[in-house]
């Protein structure tokens, strides 16, 4: 499991996350819902420790990553695996060696067994016909799809997405909710920060609503929808749906 | 008019000599490109990196070398540091190279770097994400996207080391320069062999430069970002 204990992050003099603690179970999917500049994606990055918190732990199977070595950190990435909102797809290699580059490299597996990782899951996502292309010539929600692929190629034990439909065209965000979603039945425990309120709603088992760098609600998404109780929760939903 | 064309037919024989003296110019230029991206390579990654001590030597490597005139370091390296240590016999063009290659260096790395920044922070994040350490991620995933966005301006840098490989004509290395003073010495003549020369390094250079050209509209065609 993921447990974020008492994180806190300043950049500078300004306070992005404030004593913010979430434990996410195996097989759980939690949505981070709030306005913008809550402090959600500087959360999800603190539990891979792209940005290292400033104070607190974040402890991926009783594994503390504040106090490890930069190489051991490393390691643990290879369970976490993340989306991005810019997908981050490697420019210079082909959609098939976007996804087998991280395999042969960091797990050390054979070419041959990489490759038929990787095709497996471009046919999951649809996009087996695009291997040999390069990401340019892929429309948004295609880029996306060859991101969560990527990330499932190094076979992680849980998985972070950043809004990872914030940045596509409306006509493509279904294609990638749709994958993201039958990854959640398929019982993949993940963290998703999104603004698609209908999507929360429908694939997480836990709405954490989260403002000004705290943690103001953490709930069901049939209670945290139907009833909110903070003032501030109650606003945020008027304002948006 | 009439002397001027009586000149060149008088240094006919010798201009086979002076033109093939561009493979020198060529020779320490390619060389000292050489080192100079090695060079290059490592100084940006210390300059980037984490580690204060590194990126304070390669800071300070980059100031004296761009800080003093290279007739300067090439002089250093070839009179003076031999005559201290009491080295006899150093090869002049060997002195060249290895000088030009470090003075190289010290600009090159500064490109580069501009490069490595210039590639999206994102980048660096998913390959992190990935697990993947530092070095393989700067060889596989940061360098190579790097080096496309600078090579017009690696390009460049090789153009100015043509054409300032033309000092080496002071410590007796006989580029297209040297040769080109060789004959007018020889006949007392210095109008036709010096433009000689001085039409050949023109027309290398608009042979590199086209040559650039060349390679960034490829690589701008088949652009993959």
């Amino acid at each position: 499991m993921i447990k974020a204990e008492h994180v806190y992050k300043d950049f500078g003099s300004t306070k992005v996350l404030k004593d913010v603690s979430l434990d996410i179970n195996k097989g759980e999917v939690v949505v981070i819902i709030g306005p913008s500049g809550s402090g959600k994606s500087t959360f999800l990055r603190c539990i891979n420790l792209l940005e290292p918190p400033t104070k607190g732990s974040v402890l991926i199977d009783d594994q503390d990553l504040v106090s490890l070595k930069q190489k051991q950190v490393t390691k643990v990435r290879e369970k976490v695996g993340m989306v991005f909102q810019h997908f981050h797809l490697f420019p210079h290699k082909t959609v098939l060696d976007n996804l087998i580059y991280a395999p042969m490299k960091v797990k050390k597996l054979s070419k041959d067994e990489a490759v038929k990782r990787a095709e497996a899951l471009l046919e999951k996502v649809g996009l087996l016909d695009k291997k040999n292309q390069y990401p340019n010539k892929l429309s948004g929600g295609q880029k996306q799809r060859v991101a969560i692929a990527r990330a499932l190629a190094m076979e992680p034990e849980y998985m972070l997405f950043d809004e990872p439909t914030s940045a596509l065209d409306p006509e493509m965000v279904k294609e990638v909710l749709d994958v993201i979603q039958s990854l959640a039945e398929s019982g993949m425990t993940m963290v998703i920060v999104t603004h698609e309120m209908g999507f929360a709603k429908q694939v997480a088992n836990k709405v954490v609503f989260m403002d000004d760098g705290r943690i103001l609600e953490s709930n069901t998404p049939e209670a945290f929808f139907s009833n909110p109780k903070t003032d501030r929760a109650k606003d945020f939903l008027k304002k948006i749906l | 008019m009439e002397h001027v064309i009586t000149g060149f037919k008088t240094i006919a024989p010798s201009i086979p000599y002076i033109i093939n003296g561009i493979w020198v110019t060529l020779g320490i230029a390619l060389g000292a490109a050489i080192i100079g991206f090695v060079l290059g390579i490592l100084l940006s990654l210390c300059k980037i990196g984490n580690i204060k001590l590194l990126s304070g030597i390669a800071r300070a490597y980059t100031s004296i070398f761009r800080g003093t005139p290279l007739i300067m370091q090439l002089a250093l390296a070839y009179f003076a540091i031999p005559q201290l240590i009491g080295l006899n016999d150093v090869n002049p063009t060997t002195c060249a190279i290895v000088t030009f290659g470090l003075n190289s260096g010290a600009y090159m790395s500064e490109i580069i770097r501009s490069g490595i920044n210039a590639v999206d922070k994102g980048q660096f994040e998913a390959a992190s994400a990935l697990g993947v350490g530092y070095w393989p991620m700067m060889k596989d995933i940061i360098l190579p996207q790097a080096i496309k966005n600078i090579l017009p301006a690696m390009m460049n840098e090789f153009i100015t080391l043509t054409k300032d490989s033309a000092i080496v004509s002071t410590i007796a290395v006989t580029d297209m320069m040297r040769r080109s003073q060789i004959v007018s010495a020889e006949y007392y003549l210095y109008f036709p062999p010096m433009f000689v020369a001085f039409i050949m390094y023109y027309i290398v250079v608009l042979i590199l430069t086209a040559v650039g050209g060349r390679i960034e509209r490829r690589l701008s065609r088949s652009d993959q970002s």
